[in-house]
């Protein structure tokens, strides 16, 4: 089996809404970039040398079009070459990586090309609202009078009576986030709302959603693409002198319903660490692990990819992190789920600044999904890409900002979601 | 073998054929407009140009006959007003939302059965929705709370009326209320409290932005629907 997977080239096509560039142009627009990193490649290798190609977006109705990677992979000029379309909710970009890696793993394709994007400008906000909410159960949570937004923020508010997470602990992430985001060139914040920084209060003007949750602290809708060449290691290197390595892949998945989760025999006993942390002023559930506190599946992709990496200390081990946050909340529970901190400790690492950018376990230094954008299929794919350039010391090459390459990071850890933590993936890389 | 049809309807409310007719023709993908505009574009924002593009404005729409399947039963309660849901016989579990089948993995699939329950429960969690579908638009601030129903193993999500947004907490016994005019599915169901709330703890600048921000939205909803709704 091989067991090394290298990223030959990532690319992302910017974030926006609206960007009217049609999908398929957008995913050529990121191809023809990694095109220009490898001068090796060329597209007509694909069919000759047995590559394949893998795709990713989330929603046949925000597009109005079944089977839409029919028409990407066409439209690169790939037809005949083996390829298919995984789609998991949210977590469809993380588990498209997850999916080419372990092809390659497999042994069955030298190299496997990863196209994800999103269009989610073409219906009227509350339509592109009900697209997402019916990933959601369609008899038993869509049309409970809970819109996708309510459904985090009851799972947030359930933090905030059981671990004490606070308004501001909210707000400050989404200003990380979106100044995190500042310098760079594919985010859609600053396309939109220019390069200031922004501060806790900008967040608390910021119009209420869904209590807790804010506009700041939610995910942005977006347009946008973003590819990834992955290898074997000898093709890998015969390809690049700069690889970065996928040494761990995880996934996981949790009940449909988040109302089903506190009284779950499935999940009962699974984390007895976790069960014994619970306040004695709240009654205890069934399973009080993840319950609607945590993301019981962030945790089971997470193990997965440590046990793959040979990851024993993440904390440690670890030397930055892109989280999936379609609201703020996810970066709390995230830290959690993901063995950073036991559970309820997330607050603490935001409130000691160890997840800020010059902290010791940097987190969203792309400006993830309330910054950078979240075009569903392309979003956890350009956090990976983000992270690769990152790892490659590209980021003054690709951002046009050097200050904001890290000092030889060894190690990130990407994580993406669906639904409401129904199912999640990871990926873990090395420079 | 048997066949199983053909399907006998028991009892109906008949969809208005000619409304549907009418919005299938105006929903079938031809434009009703376009527009022309410019914007700039490029993969990063060091790489922009300005570039015109062709918007046409297509609609779409369809009615989906939905059967509910084996867990009818809940929503033919709901027609006559009352909560039903489902037990495991082997290991107890009781299911609101129902399930046909157990899921806890040590009864191997079991079917379970069907059992009348209290309209009671508990607040499991909640929320504020401030921005609320558009069919319930007027009733916001609306409050959606995770219900779990009195003695069963799930929480039940749904909105809750005459409640003071700022006292719903965690906790909170509710009395689930079903619509004197149900129309078969969940939003025929909402709770209101069943004792008088004890509100989550504030602090002072907290209260005054939750406050404001739902003056706000009750002001936005007297100007766009005439009244305050609860």
């Amino acid at each position: 089996m091989e067991k090394k997977v290298g990223i030959v080239a990532g690319s992302i096509s910017r974030f926006d809404n609206p960007r009217h560039t049609l999908a398929e142009e957008m995913c050529a627009e990121a191809v023809k970039m990694i095109l220009d990193d490898v001068p090796d490649l060329e597209l007509g290798d694909f069919m000759k040398k047995g590559y394949a190609c893998c795709y990713s977006y989330f929603s046949d109705i925000l597009e109005q079009q079944q089977c839409m990677h029919w028409i990407i992979h066409d439209y690169l000029g790939l037809s005949a070459v083996p390829a298919y379309r995984v789609e998991s909710g949210g977590a469809t970009p993380i588990d498209a990586v997850v999916n080419a890696a372990l092809w390659i793993r497999s042994g069955m394709f030298p190299a496997v090309l990863v196209v994800g994007w999103e269009k989610m400008n073409e219906l009227p906000i509350q339509k592109v609202n009900e697209a997402i909410a019916i990933a959601g159960d369609t008899d038993w949570d869509f049309v409970s009078g809970f819109t996708y937004n309510a459904f985090y923020a009851t799972m947030e508010a359930r933090r905030m009576h059981v671990y004490g997470d606070t308004e501001e602990d909210l707000a400050e992430i989404s200003v990380m986030n979106h100044n995190n985001s500042l310098e760079n060139p594919y985010a859609q914040w600053p396309a939109q709302h220019g390069f200031g920084k922004i501060t806790v209060e900008d967040a608390y003007k910021s119009r209420l959603i869904s209590w807790p949750y804010r506009q700041y602290e939610c995910a942005m809708t977006s347009e946008g693409a973003s590819a990834l060449l992955l290898a074997n290691e000898e093709l890998t290197k015969r390809l690049t002198d700069n690889p970065v390595w996928i040494t761990g892949v995880g996934f996981g998945t949790d009940t449909m319903r988040a109302g089903d989760r506190p009284d779950n025999p499935a999940w009962k006993g699974l984390y007895p660490e976790d069960e014994k942390i619970w306040p004695k002023s709240v009654p205890k559930p069934m399973s009080p692990y993840p319950d609607l506190c945590n993301f019981g599946s962030l945790r089971v992709s997470a193990r997965m990819a440590y046990k793959d990496a040979g990851i024993k200390n993440p904390r440690k081990e670890i030397s930055f992190v892109e989280i999936f946050d379609p609201y703020a909340g996810v970066v709390l529970a995230g830290l959690e789920d993901f063995d950073f901190c036991k559970r309820g400790e997330g607050k603490d690492m935001l409130r000691d600044g160890v997840i800020s950018r010059d902290g010791e376990l940097p987190c969203q230094l792309s400006g993830a999904l309330t910054a950078q954008g979240h075009a569903v299929g392309s979003t956890s794919i350009a956090q990976v890409v983000d992270s690769y350039w990152q790892l490659s010391n590209q980021i003054g090459k690709k951002w046009g900002a050097p200050g904001r390459q890290l000092s030889r990071p060894k190690k990130a850890f990407i994580h993406g979601h669906g639904g409401t933590g129904c199912q999640a993936g990871v990926t873990i890389l090395e420079a | 073998m048997k066949q199983p049809g053909p399907e006998k309807t028991i009892k109906e409310k008949k969809i208005d054929e000619k409304w549907w007719q009418d919005w299938e023709r105006k929903g079938g993908w031809t434009p009703e407009g376009w527009k022309i505009v410019e914007m700039n574009d490029g993969p990063t924002l060091n790489s922009l140009k300005p570039e015109k593009f062709l918007v046409v404005h297509r609609p779409h729409g369809s009615v989906f006959h939905h059967s509910y399947g084996k867990v009818s039963q809940f929503f033919m309660g709901l027609l006559e007003g009352k909560l039903y849901g489902t037990k495991c016989p082997k290991c107890g579990l009781v299911y609101c939302p129902p399930r046909a089948h157990c899921f806890n993995p040590k009864c191997r699939l079991a079917e379970t059965k069907w059992a009348e329950l209290p309209k009671k429960g508990e607040v499991h969690s909640y929320t504020i929705m401030v921005i609320a579908w558009p069919s319930m638009a007027h009733l916001q601030p609306l409050v959606g709370a995770m219900v779990r129903v009195d003695g069963t193993n799930t929480c039940l999500p749904m909105t809750m009326r005459d409640i003071d947004p700022e006292k719903v907490n965690i906790g909170l016994k509710v009395n689930i209320q079903i619509s004197k005019q149900p129309k078969g599915d969940l939003l025929d169901i909402y709770a209101t409290p069943a004792e008088e709330p004890v509100p989550p703890k504030r602090t002072p600048e907290e209260l005054k932005r939750f406050r404001e921000d739902m003056e706000k939205t009750r002001a936005w909803v007297k100007k766009t629907y005439g009244k305050v709704v609860s």
